[in-house]
């Protein structure tokens, strides 16, 4: 590997910046990062270059642990936006300036600035002032700056940024042939989806400071694990669906539905006049309401009416008003269309997304009760950024010892933390409702995520259920072992070794990275304490059975002021 | 002519170069050439007599010896200042900021009374620099802390903006091309203020040659001594002796004139050194 990250953070004013990235780029490879603006890409690029100081975790160039060494002694090359050349300097001066740092013979300098130009594309122009050319040569320029000294390592932070598309397009194609040519492993920072398809072998896709998910953009593009790099690289619907859960049936319990969230690119969606002329699985029926001529593609956007459901009652229940669907030249042909016209939607192929956090319930005893939950702002602003849904369900009984039969909520079952908190999660995880949320009404956004699971039967949900929530909260996580004090050298080993395990399945099957630690004592008490020691925190809580809540756990959901607990 | 038109907001091509050229003869080529004027009334050799006396003599080399080193040290420090204010967020930052133009603003006689106060054997800095035997008010020395402190804003003014225009990236990439700090200071930072300094160096020394009113106060006046050449014009004038005052006047104008000139086609010519491509 030519750069490894380990867990580098870096924090602005106590507020991570970059949360725990952990990646391994090989040797050669063209890695794009793409993310938003403020998703931490671009700080991240920054400290493999030595520009910015990380609070914690390490950065290994080539073997060679470069966390304390200064930019200057990193060997690396990096460019930069706004090109940053030196205008006072000529073209020629401005590629030699590291060889003349480094005290390189003129001959050689002379041969090496030749060949970077040729390199280029720019031969001659080693007498130009920078302002005497366009941006897209300055660029150009600014890159063979960056590689005159031969670095093992090119970092270029949104090179394209300031240049029109067409230049943009041409100097996408310079830098590629440049790093084939050259063999250089390269990180490019980005947050345009086309170029990162375009220039990167491989795709790291941030948000919030963390880097969510990585892989070859195909896989991203068509697997995609998480609904931010679903519908952040290139369009997609999330349709919330009903499924049957998936596994053996446990024993005295039916086979319960599960809510999942799927996504179905505009591309994959198919339309006919009819259901039964549709080729594909049918999604169900909807009205044209947009129409967009955009040259090779026709865009549309189909909201999803009930009468098709009523008429033809589908397999699965549809949760979005519209979808959007795009059509090629000769589908455009086949069936032509005229806003309002009454279509069947089809769908090619539709992907799930393995994320247990599918849409939101609140349960309330009453419709005030259920209100003062929906209103919480943290509540409202996560379901916002999931792209999902969030209702209510009222149920006066909720809170009473006896179990009262009702319908399962969809997705997380949200219920308001204090005194009947035990009861509520109770009744629901009797009718095998999880995940479940127990929220303080005037809980703030954590800042911490505690993770602790209490049997290894939860473990997995757990793990699941903290890699979801980590993608759409900025918080740093932390996982919590905990054995009784005085136990045996052999069960600590044990410990650890077992919340190493769980680290390397974070990141094996979620790319999370998160912190462990040890604690020795009472497993209540511990989690107690950890919870009290300072505001802003929540915890993830794997119970010890599935379906059950022990008696001595209910003190965690009965604390004044008390803090999030999500259920699994 | 056409082709220097171009399409502006401010009407007329021709109207505004003709207010420009009345403007500036009414209000600076009018009154010099009244002086150059009076000046050519004189005899050669009462001109002579007048510029070439040893107490003129000794005048000039107070006058523009001081301003050029008030000016030396403007630059100095006036770049570190500009630095400070540019690169540093510091509680009070800004009122540090306003300070600077305060010598503008000041009526220059104040200053000056304020120095010497200061200054004078038992003023609050005098006091301690007495014992070293370091004079500073009514000697020369009182003279160029008088111009340092009327210069300072001009260097610091002229930098400020061109401080702010070396970005922080220009930094990031030399370090990360592997050039120390030092490097980048010297090929990087310096060259980039360089005709800004230079630019600020040369209102601080032309400010300086003119000022009247805070040097005469700390200078002590000694004919031969700590007399400066506006002074001298005044006590000219004061003797009644107009033609005198013009002739010094006029030597003034001609001196500045050609330093001024000097020191913008050095600039220029470093300018075009850096423009033409060198190889």
């Amino acid at each position: 590997m030519s750069i490894t990250l380990d867990q580098v953070t870096k924090q602005y004013q106590g507020n991570p910046v970059v949360n725990d990235v952990s990646l391994a780029v090989a040797e050669g490879e063209f890695f794009v990062l793409l993310g938003p603006s403020g998703s931490g890409k671009s700080t991240l690029l920054r400290a493999i270059a030595g520009l910015t100081e990380v609070d914690h975790g390490r950065v290994t160039l080539f073997g060679r642990d470069v966390t304390r060494v200064s930019a200057r002694e990193r060997e690396v090359g990096f460019v930069f936006q706004n090109y940053a050349l030196f205008r006072h300097m000529t073209v020629g001066e401005n590629i030699e300036f590291a060889l003349r740092v480094r005290r390189e013979k003129a001959a050689e300098r002379v041969r090496r600035r030749k060949e970077l130009l040729e390199l280029i594309g720019l031969a001659d122009m080693d007498d130009r002032l920078p302002t005497q050319l366009s941006g897209g040569q300055q660029q150009r320029v600014a890159v063979a700056r960056a590689l005159a000294h031969k670095p093992k390592v090119l970092l270029l932070d949104e090179p394209f940024g300031a240049l029109d598309a067409k230049i943009r397009e041409e100097l996408r194609r310079t830098i590629r042939s440049v790093q084939r040519e050259l063999g250089i492993t390269t990180i490019l920072v980005t947050h345009d989806q086309e170029e990162a398809f375009a220039l990167g072998d491989r795709l790291g896709v941030m948000n919030l400071g963390r880097l969510l998910e990585a892989g070859r953009p195909t896989e991203l593009y068509s697997r995609p694990a998480t609904r931010f790099v679903a519908t952040f690289l290139g369009a997609a619907n999330l349709l919330l669906r009903r499924e049957a859960r998936l596994g053996p049936e446990t024993a005295g319990r039916p086979r319960r539905e599960q809510e999942v969230v799927a996504m179905l690119r505009p591309e994959e969606a198919e339309l006919a006049p009819d259901r039964d002329t549709l080729t594909t699985s049918f999604l169900g029926y909807g009205h044209v309401e947009e129409m967009q001529f955009t040259g090779a593609l026709e865009r549309l956007r189909i909201r999803m009416g009930t009468e098709g459901a009523e008429r033809n009652a589908p397999a699965s229940t549809m949760s979005p008003v519209w979808i959007d669907v795009t059509r090629t030249q000769p589908e455009q042909r086949a069936f032509p269309l005229v806003p309002g016209r009454l279509v069947a939607v089809g769908t090619r192929r539709i992907h799930v997304l393995p994320t247990p956090l599918s849409s939101f319930t609140v349960c309330a005893e009453s419709r005030e009760a259920a209100d003062r939950l929906m209103a919480n702002h943290w509540l409202t602003d996560l379901a916002a950024r999931m792209q999902t849904r969030l209702s209510a369900q009222v149920e006066p009984d909720l809170a009473a010892d006896a179990a009262a039969p009702g319908p399962a909520p969809a997705g997380v079952a949200v219920v308001a933390a204090g005194p009947g908190c035990p009861n509520r999660v109770r009744q629901l995880l009797g009718r095998g409702v999880t995940p479940v949320l127990c929220l303080p009404e005037d809980a703030e956004p954590p800042a911490r995520v505690v993770v602790h699971f209490a049997g290894q039967v939860a473990r997995r949900a757990t793990l699941a259920m903290t890699a979801s929530l980590l993608r759409h909260v900025p918080a740093e996580a932390v996982f919590l072992g905990i054995l009784p004090s005085g136990s045996p050298e052999r069960t600590r080993t044990a410990g650890v070794r077992q919340l190493l395990d769980v680290r390397s399945e974070a990141q094996a099957g979620h790319g999370l990275d998160v912190r462990t630690e040890l604690r020795l004592g009472d497993r209540i008490e511990e989690l107690l304490r950890e919870l009290g020691s300072q505001p802003g925190q929540m915890l993830v809580l794997g119970l010890p059975e599935a379906g059950s809540l022990p008696e001595n756990f209910e003190a965690l959901l009965t604390q004044s002021p008390g803090w999030p607990v999500l259920l699994a | 002519m056409s082709s220097f038109r171009q399409p502006s907001v401010l009407p007329g091509f021709g109207l505004t170069l003709g207010f420009a050229t009345f403007f500036l003869s009414a209000i600076v080529l009018l009154p010099l050439a009244a002086l150059v004027l009076k000046t050519a009334s004189m005899s050669w050799a009462d001109f002579v007599a007048v510029v070439l006396s040893p107490r003129a003599l000794a005048s000039y080399r107070l006058s523009f010896g001081a301003s050029l080193v008030a000016a030396l040290i403007n630059t100095v420090f006036g770049f570190i200042v500009a630095w400070t204010l540019v690169r540093y967020e510091f509680p009070g930052r800004k009122v540090l900021d306003a300070m600077i133009d305060m010598p503008f603003a000041l009526p220059t006689a104040v200053s000056g009374i304020a120095l010497t106060a200061v200054f004078a054997q038992n003023g609050w800095i005098g006091q301690y620099l007495e014992p070293w035997g370091i004079k500073v008010a009514y000697t020369w020395l009182g003279v160029t802390v008088a111009l340092t402190l009327i210069g300072l804003p001009f260097v610091v003014r002229s930098v400020q903006p061109s401080l702010l225009e070396v970005q922080r990236d220009l930094e990031d990439a030399a370090e990360t091309l592997g050039a120390t700090p030092l490097y980048i200071f010297r090929r990087i930072i310096f060259p980039t203020v360089l005709p800004a300094l230079a630019s600020g160096f040369t209102l601080a020394f032309a400010r300086a040659i003119g000022e009247y009113g805070s040097v005469i106060f700390i200078a002590g006046n000694l004919p031969m001594k700590t007399e400066i050449t506006p002074l001298l014009i005044v006590i000219k004038l004061e003797e009644f002796d107009y033609n005198g005052a013009a002739a010094l006047g006029f030597v003034m104008l001609a001196m500045s004139f050609v330093m001024l000139l000097s020191i913008n086609l050095v600039q220029a010519w470093g300018r075009r050194q850096i423009v033409a491509a060198r190889r």
